[in-house]
């Protein structure tokens, strides 16, 4: 097992971090965390206007469909720097969620129609997966009925990230009378068929919405799977792998630079005549730290490892990622606030870029406790979750 | 980045468990007379080095002269895998195989070579290492044995303590102060001790767990002649060889804490349904998640362990792998401690004979994890070289 990067995947972190160094450097994210509806929506378009430019929502999408064909590891990547810069913006969501799921899911011809703009730049989209907030097929209570040649579809969704902006949402429901992963359909429904309730954050560059599904309708051609088809389950779980460790590694990212200016404050900053980082407490608190934020990398190597050679253990390894970065939040969070002292407190300095997107990444998608308890699942240790 | 190993390395996987297959020693062999001291090697042990050794399977990365292959840094690791994957011990003395005959081999004279370091390479001999002292743990460099010269001899004063193996070992790697005058670090030399020669007393220190079979021992030095041609490399460069020797395969060290943890878990894991039955639901979730954690950290060790051993084999340094004595060591205390109190008073039973530790309770083998975490540099000294030497944070 080798889990270093390349030199091109070197190459592309270092090129990525720097293009986001700068279009998108901290005083964009405080016009986010300080700017209203109007001028986040505008912060936001400029800088997915820059990242289209560069061709990063099509870095793991198949040249056939005018992406950069690269694989997950790539994308990985792309998502811890953009963690790292706090980017607000449609990427993930759309290449994270939204594409994976198309290209899990749906056929030759779903792909061209829905994987093609993603590349270009042209198209948004994000996912509806979550009830109550639980991401996983036994909670979807959303319904789809057959009505003609398509579908209905009637429910609530919770926690969608870009739910209220997304063009497109890929919709997971189930037929009637089906339980568990038995009976999930997945269809793609435009954003404006579809109400939705802003959840106002602690992070505004997250944007998260709950649905509500009132009898929507589903021509055929926008089913990528119908209830009852073969494996939708199967297909369903490996994209939201795709997702689930994508957002582990844009938390990681985002702790990991909380670390490193954290631990840079420590050497700068003096009192007592000499550097706060030169009493043994603090040295040994930042030794635990890394130790943190190495093991979250480390495991979150493991796992797009997993997916990019589609291994059997890359449920596993998303949860181990998703876990393990859940713990790094929460020592990162607590120790870059308490060790920043009083001015960390400040809403003037922009460690709280890094806190808040930090826990976000915790909240989302499965937090460690969920993903501990999935692994506990997936090791045979506890039963299956009861539909 | 990736998940599987070359064709190369693959086949020399394939060889090696070919060959193994045919020559290691049997369980039932190992059992009859079980190694109880790290530098205890019955006589089924001793065969099975020499066999290594003859056959080029000792230490795969060194030339067939040594015992070795010429093998590639990858394939001496996955060697060391399988090898534990089948339970068999590389080597009964893991201080002379792995950190005494390498420091012989690299700073030696021809004469020492030939009877410490080969005998030790051909199963012939074991050998410990004498550091620690009463006054000098952490602080090593602060070790107070004296070493005068006196003609064509060394007259050495002093006393170690945990010194593995002592009660068993037929020469010893001493670290000794050979210039009281000069900065502590910097008047220290090694010497080669046979350990029956006159003058020399060795006092097994019963454990906490396995009292009957110590491996740990102080050894008492009294006006102890030794030869001064067995002065190892240059007088009063000891420190700099120290640190050379113990840095012996470090690029792997953290492979054999990876593994034990591995181990470890792999017994917890068989364990565990019996242990989450007794337990009502909420209990249960409990302890789930604890286990699971641990898990994380089984599994986060060797990924890290990997990530950096990639580095180092290409010539680029790999600064995290200074977390990984602390991070297994800590890793294995924490699973016993989650298994202990999973088990409830089923975890009392102590272990017996040091042999059958693997197979004690949980709470002595919780004990048995603290060897870990003190020894070889504590888990706190660990952190102060995290912190200065790889964070770069100002020393206190």
């Amino acid at each position: 097992m080798e889990l270093e990067l390349t030199d091109e995947q070197q190459e592309l972190r270092d090129n990525v971090r720097g293009a986001l160094e700068r279009f998108c450097p901290p005083a964009t994210v405080r016009r986010m965390f300080e700017g209203d509806g109007a001028e986040q929506a505008a912060v936001a378009a400029e800088v997915w206007k820059q990242i289209t430019s560069l061709d990063w929502p099509g870095v793991a999408i198949d040249e056939a469909h005018g992406g950069l064909g690269l694989s997950f590891v790539e994308l990985a990547l792309v998502a811890e720097e953009l963690g790292r810069a706090v980017a607000p913006g449609p990427f993930l969501a759309t290449v994270t969620q939204f594409a994976p799921m198309v290209q899990s899911v749906g056929d030759d011809a779903a792909c061209a129609r829905f994987l093609a703009p993603v590349a270009a730049g042209s198209l948004t989209g994000t996912v509806a997966f979550a009830e109550g907030d639980r991401w996983e097929p036994a909670a979807v209570r959303t319904t789809a009925s057959r009505s003609g040649n398509g579908w209905v579809l009637s429910g609530t969704k919770s926690s969608v990230v870009d739910g209220s902006t997304a063009e497109e949402i890929v919709v997971i429901a189930r037929a009637e009378g089906t339980s568990g992963a038995d009976g999930l359909g997945v269809f793609v429904v435009p954003g404006a068929d579809v109400a939705a309730t802003v959840r106002p954050g602690l992070d505004p560059t997250i944007a998260v919405a709950d649905l509500t599904l009132t009898g929507v309708a589903v021509p055929s051609d926008r089913v990528l799977a119908a209830p009852g088809s073969p494996e939708v389950g199967a297909r369903v779980e490996r994209a939201w792998h795709q997702a689930t460790v994508a957002l582990a590694f844009a938390t990681t990212g985002a702790c990991r630079r909380l670390f490193e200016e954290t631990l840079q404050y420590a050497k700068d900053r003096v009192q007592y005549d000499r550097p706060i980082g030169s009493f043994q407490a603090l040295k040994h608190r930042f030794a635990d730290w890394y130790l943190s934020v190495e093991r979250a990398t480390a495991l979150c190597y493991f796992a797009a490892l997993t997916i990019a050679e589609d291994d059997p253990r890359r449920a596993e390894g998303a949860s181990l990622a998703k876990a393990a970065a859940g713990d790094c939040q929460r020592l990162s969070a607590q120790e870059g606030l308490q060790l920043h002292g009083g001015i960390g407190y400040t809403w003037e300095h922009d460690v709280h870029f890094l806190l808040k997107r930090a826990k976000v990444g915790d909240a989302l998608l499965g937090t460690a406790i969920t993903h501990r308890a999935r692994l506990a699942r997936l090791l045979g240790l506890a039963p299956e979750v009861a539909a | 980045m990736r998940l599987t190993f070359s064709d190369q390395v693959e086949a020399f996987r394939a060889e090696f468990l070919s060959w193994l297959a045919a020559n290691r020693p049997s369980q039932a062999e190992m059992d009859a007379e079980p190694s109880v001291s790290s530098a205890h090697s019955p006589a089924w042990a001793r065969a099975w080095t020499r066999r290594m050794f003859d056959a080029g399977w000792l230490v795969p990365g060194w030339p067939p002269e040594r015992g070795g292959r010429n093998a590639g840094p990858v394939e001496q690791l996955v060697y060391l895998e399988e090898l534990s994957k089948a339970g068999v011990p590389r080597t009964t003395n893991p201080q002379g195989l792995g950190i005494i005959a390498p420091s012989i081999l690299d700073f030696g004279t021809e004469a020492q070579i030939r009877d410490y370091a080969m005998p030790v390479l051909r199963g012939e001999r074991t050998a410990c290492l004498g550091m620690s002292e009463p006054g000098a743990g952490s602080d090593l460099a602060g070790l107070s044995t004296k070493a005068v010269r006196d003609g064509d001899r060394f007259i050495v004063n002093g006393q170690k303590v945990w010194t593995s193996g002592a009660n068993y070992a037929e020469f010893c790697f001493l670290f000794c102060r050979t210039d009281p005058s000069a900065p502590k670090h910097k008047g220290i030399s090694i010497l080669l001790v046979e350990m029956d020669t006159p003058g020399i007393t060795v006092r097994p220190l019963p454990e906490i767990v396995g009292p009957a079979t110590p491996d740990l021992n102080e050894v008492f030095l009294t006006d102890v002649e030794v030869p001064a041609e067995n002065l190892v490399g240059q007088l009063n460069n000891g420190w700099a060889m120290a640190n050379g020797s113990l840095a012996h395969e470090r690029g792997m060290v953290w492979l054999s804490g990876v593994l034990q943890l591995e181990m470890m878990w792999e017994r917890l894991h068989h364990e565990a349904p019996a242990m989450l039955d007794r337990l009502d639901g909420l209990e249960r979730g409990a302890v789930l998640d604890r286990m699971m954690r641990v898990y994380t950290d089984v599994q986060a060790a060797r990924c890290l362990g990997y990530r950096g051993f990639a580095r180092l084999v290409k010539g680029g340094t790999a600064p995290e792998q200074a977390l990984m004595k602390a991070f297994a060591s800590e890793s294995e205390r924490e699973l016993a401690a989650v298994a202990s109190e999973a088990s409830g008073a089923a975890a009392i039973t102590g272990a017996g004979p040091k042999a059958d530790e693997e197979l004690g309770g949980w709470m002595a083998r919780y004990f048995g994890t603290f060897r870990s975490t003190i020894s070889a540099g504590s888990s706190e000294i660990q952190r102060n070289i995290i912190s200065e030497k790889v964070l770069g944070l100002p020393r206190s």
